[in-house]
């Protein structure tokens, strides 16, 4: 700099600065309380879930020696990639495990979607009279999204018996609330002119639904039900642990029984099919969210 | 004929519609004139049944339409049609679906709900919208067009639930002068071919005299007015619009340069 | 003018061919999307045995399992099942907490405006992509193999697979950070660190903190099923209570865990609006 900036004088600078310190001090003090309230809450948090960092570093050797194990041959000593036909030999059986497994994230999807739609026209304040109807409609969706679809799982597999159909419900009612939610903001927020203007020509309840509020969400509704079924993908490969059925019986016997092997060639196959799913359905969703 | 018998809708405790009483035979453009929120939109709106009156009576040919319930209700809505100034078409649906939606009524709800319109009901709503030089846009999405192509189409979906009564609430508000009277010169076309009854709330009182057979003035909900266009002089303008009532009577600002107008529409 | 319009069928016809098509290539397409989902759910039903027969009877069941459980009561577990609630809570917050801190600096390099190197942001990408590929309950399956029975593993679990999930919706906030400000920085001779923490930053920290909060109450309800596999928490007990059939204590846990989830509902919903405002 060529010539020095003109320095207020120090009377006048001074409660300037004070001024400035003053309100960043309040932000401060905000942000300690803030920080304050974490510590404590993962102290609090801590001694309740046992935590001991102790153990956690005894063990953390363990993590890895785990993923060791999970790449050596059972057989010899070699990593598994070096023999892919031992690793993965029971490649058939899993693969129509895993194709099962998306078909029941797909059917639940499917009924979760339909569902979900149904509920949420019900439920929408500006679509429907009815209030005992509406709250009915929207305190199924929040219990149906609140339960974890494991929880329905479990309760499904003692009433229905051990296999897919459990897992399929549990599915299909654990998305039918999220959908039903997101959905209902969707519902919520439409145009209302064209709805008037389909009821002032005569058109019924159905038919209104039908010309002036599915238009208006379709994309919407389709975006948020392929999102479900990238997430119900997940969440059909572990309903195998509740006997629900899919590839998750297999992980969990591969775990229990301690075959290694399996247990990374299974996680490979997961990790897999999911990377494909979501890139297939983000390329669908990019493409209606052009159409939007 | 239209018979209208003591009728109110209170909001609360403002009354939007102040036991009017009114007969309008068949086949008059009738024009319903007075400044905004004098009740013109609800006494459409109750005609229709979009909204229930809080008293009174709504005859057409006899009937009493305001106990109208059900399929009855929806039968009585495509025999009266309506037409709003913002248009109300489903923007994302192709022009000639949303013309269809007013053969609602003539076609078995299946087949609407498919979108597997008969032969016939597509071609009576083609009709509609070539009368209106519309024809050549029947696969464009409604929400594409131009507010007064868009005004267009809902006259031909108006027209082809085949009313004996047409309600149109503020139908050129919202477009350009050339649009606002192509719109109004539908209307009266529509009304003089097939002889349906039209009942229009307008704004200009220009548009009002020109078109219509016979006025309607409402203030505060009340009729304050009846009577054929030349009985308007400024005076009873000058009381029914109060301060509005220069806007409202300055002759048409003058015509807008041709590419204004286009950027317009 | 039905009969007008009836009458000129044959040149309206002539005039617009495609109005009058029955079948449009829109609606072909439309209708093989729907026969295609109509074909998949039924090598659905073939191939997972969907029989309506045992889904009414399994109905019946149900219906006798649900008026079992009112009215909820937790019955001599009570003190067994605030323990578990409470683990539940302290699972999700840690876990949360703790995959929120890891997960900023992963984000900073998976995403295109402040990575260091394209390769550091392909690397980070994929590792993102198979942690969230695995779903915390397996995540739970692996910490309880590593670290044994208890809650500590299923405070592992979330936070191992909620990296995956914060890395990549973090990442995403940041890449869609205004220009703007950064450019200011850039222009006033700041380098990139400084970009990166002036203007980038307290743009995208405050819509993060929303993030966290959001996921919180999903993570409470990830954290309530984890004691499935001895993660900790009180999936164990609801596992234990429907195995052995005590039906009012299942439905005390389950209306427990709904209780809780729309409290937090509500407060971090309260937090979001207090942060936006």
């Amino acid at each position: 700099m060529s010539q020095a900036l003109p320095l207020l004088p120090a009377a006048q600078l001074a409660p300037l600065l004070a001024a400035y310190a003053r309100s960043r001090r309040a932000v401060f003090w905000r942000g300690l309380l803030v920080a304050a309230c974490l510590v404590a809450g993962s102290l609090a948090s801590g001694w309740m879930a046992e935590v001991d960092l102790g153990k956690f570093g005894k063990h953390i050797g363990g993590f890895f020696s785990y993923f060791d194990r999970l790449t050596r041959l059972e057989g010899g000593g070699g990593r598994v990639w070096t023999d892919p036909g031992e690793w993965f030999w029971g490649l058939r059986p899993w693969l129509v495990q895993l194709g099962d497994t998306v078909l029941m994230a797909y059917a639940g999807t499917l009924f979760g979607a339909l569902g979900g739609f149904c509920l949420a026209v019900l439920g929408a304040a500006n679509l429907v009279q009815n209030q005992p109807l509406r709250w009915g409609a929207k305190r199924l969706a929040e219990f149906c999204r609140t339960v974890p679809d494991l929880v329905f799982a479990l309760l499904f597999v003692i009433a229905f018996g051990l296999g897919p159909l459990p897992g399929v419900m549990a599915l299909a009612i654990h998305s039918l609330g999220a959908l039903g939610k997101q959905n209902s903001e969707l519902v919520e927020n439409i145009d209302m002119k064209p709805v008037e203007g389909a009821i002032a020509a005569g058109a019924s309840w159905v038919a209104m639904v039908r010309f002036a509020v599915l238009p208006q969400i379709l994309p919407g509704f389709l975006s948020y039900s392929l999102l479900r079924f990238e997430i119900n993908v997940r969440g059909a490969a572990v309903l195998g642990f509740v006997g629900a059925g899919g590839i998750g019986q297999d992980l969990i016997e591969a775990v229990r029984k301690f075959y290694y092997n399996d247990v990374a060639a299974l996680l490979v196959l997961i990790i897999l099919t999911v990377v494909v799913i979501d890139t297939l359905t983000g390329l669908l969703r990019r493409r209606l969210l052009e159409a939007r | 004929m239209l018979v209208i018998q003591g009728l109110t809708r209170r909001f609360g405790a403002a009354t939007a519609v102040d036991n009017l009483s009114l007969e309008i035979p068949r086949g008059a453009f009738v024009g319903v004139i007075g400044r905004s929120g004098a009740g013109k939109s609800t006494l459409l709106r109750m005609i229709n049944r979009l909204q229930d009156p809080s008293e009174g009576q709504i005859l057409w040919q006899g009937q009493d339409i305001t106990t109208l319930r059900g399929a009855e209700l929806l039968a009585w809505r495509a025999r009266c049609a309506m037409v709003f100034q913002q248009f109300n078409l489903s923007p994302r649906l192709d022009v000639l679906t949303n013309v269809l939606v007013g053969r609602l009524h003539h076609v078995p709800t299946w087949r609407a709900l498919l979108r597997m319109w008969p032969q016939a009901d597509r071609a009576i709503a083609l009709s509609a919208l070539e009368q209106f030089g519309m024809g050549t846009l029947a696969a464009q999405a409604a929400g594409q067009l131009s507010g007064g192509q868009q005004q267009r189409v809902a006259l031909a979906r108006a027209l082809v639930q085949e009313p004996e009564i047409i309600l149109a609430d503020e139908p050129v508000a919202s477009l350009d002068p050339r649009n606002a009277e192509m719109v109004m010169q539908a209307l009266a076309d529509i009304n003089q071919r097939y002889g349906i009854t039209v009942l229009c709330n307008l704004h200009s009182l220009d548009l009002a005299r020109r078109y219509c057979t016979r006025l309607v003035g409402l203030a505060h909900g009340r009729l304050v007015f009846d009577d054929v266009p030349a009985a308007l002089t400024d005076a009873v303008a000058q009381s029914l619009y109060g301060i509005e009532a220069r806007d409202v009577m300055d002759s048409p600002p003058p015509a807008l340069p041709d590419g204004f107008a286009a950027a317009v529409a | 003018m039905r009969t007008e319009a009836l009458a000129n069928l044959p040149q309206l016809r002539q005039q617009h061919p495609a109005v009058f098509r029955r079948l449009t290539w829109g609606g072909v397409l439309a209708m093989l999307v729907v026969l295609a989902g109509i074909g998949l759910l039924a090598l659905a039903v073939w191939r997972l045995e969907l029989v309506p027969l045992r889904f009414i009877a399994g109905l019946g069941q149900l219906a006798h399992f649900i008026t079992l459980m009112f009215p909820p009561d937790p019955g001599p577990h009570l003190h067994l099942i605030l323990r578990g609630i409470g683990e539940t809570l302290a699972i999700a917050f840690l876990g949360t907490l703790g995959a929120a801190i890891i997960a900023l600096p992963v984000a900073l390099m998976a995403a295109r405006n402040t990575t260091i190197h394209w390769l550091m942001r392909f690397a980070s990408r994929r590792v993102l992509d198979g942690i969230r590929g695995i779903d915390a309950l397996i995540w739970a399956l692996i910490w309880v193999s590593v670290v044994g029975l208890g809650p500590f593993a299923g405070v592992l679990a979330i936070l191992v697979s909620d990296i995956g999930t914060f890395g990549k919706v973090f990442s995403e906030a940041l890449e869609a950070a205004d220009r703007k400000p950064q450019e200011g920085i850039l222009s006033a001779g700041g380098n990139g660190l400084a970009r990166i923490r002036l203007g980038v930053l307290p743009q995208v920290l405050p819509v993060i903190a929303g993030q966290v909060l959001y996921f919180f109450e999903s993570n409470v309800r990830s954290s309530a099923i984890i004691g499935i596999v001895g993660a900790g928490g009180i999936g164990l007990h609801l596992t234990e209570m429907i195995r052995t059939l005590e039906w009012q204590a299942v439905s005390f846990i389950i209306l427990l865990i709904l209780v809780l989830v729309a409290v937090i509902d509500v407060i971090s919903g309260r937090l979001r609006a207090a942060m936006a405002g």
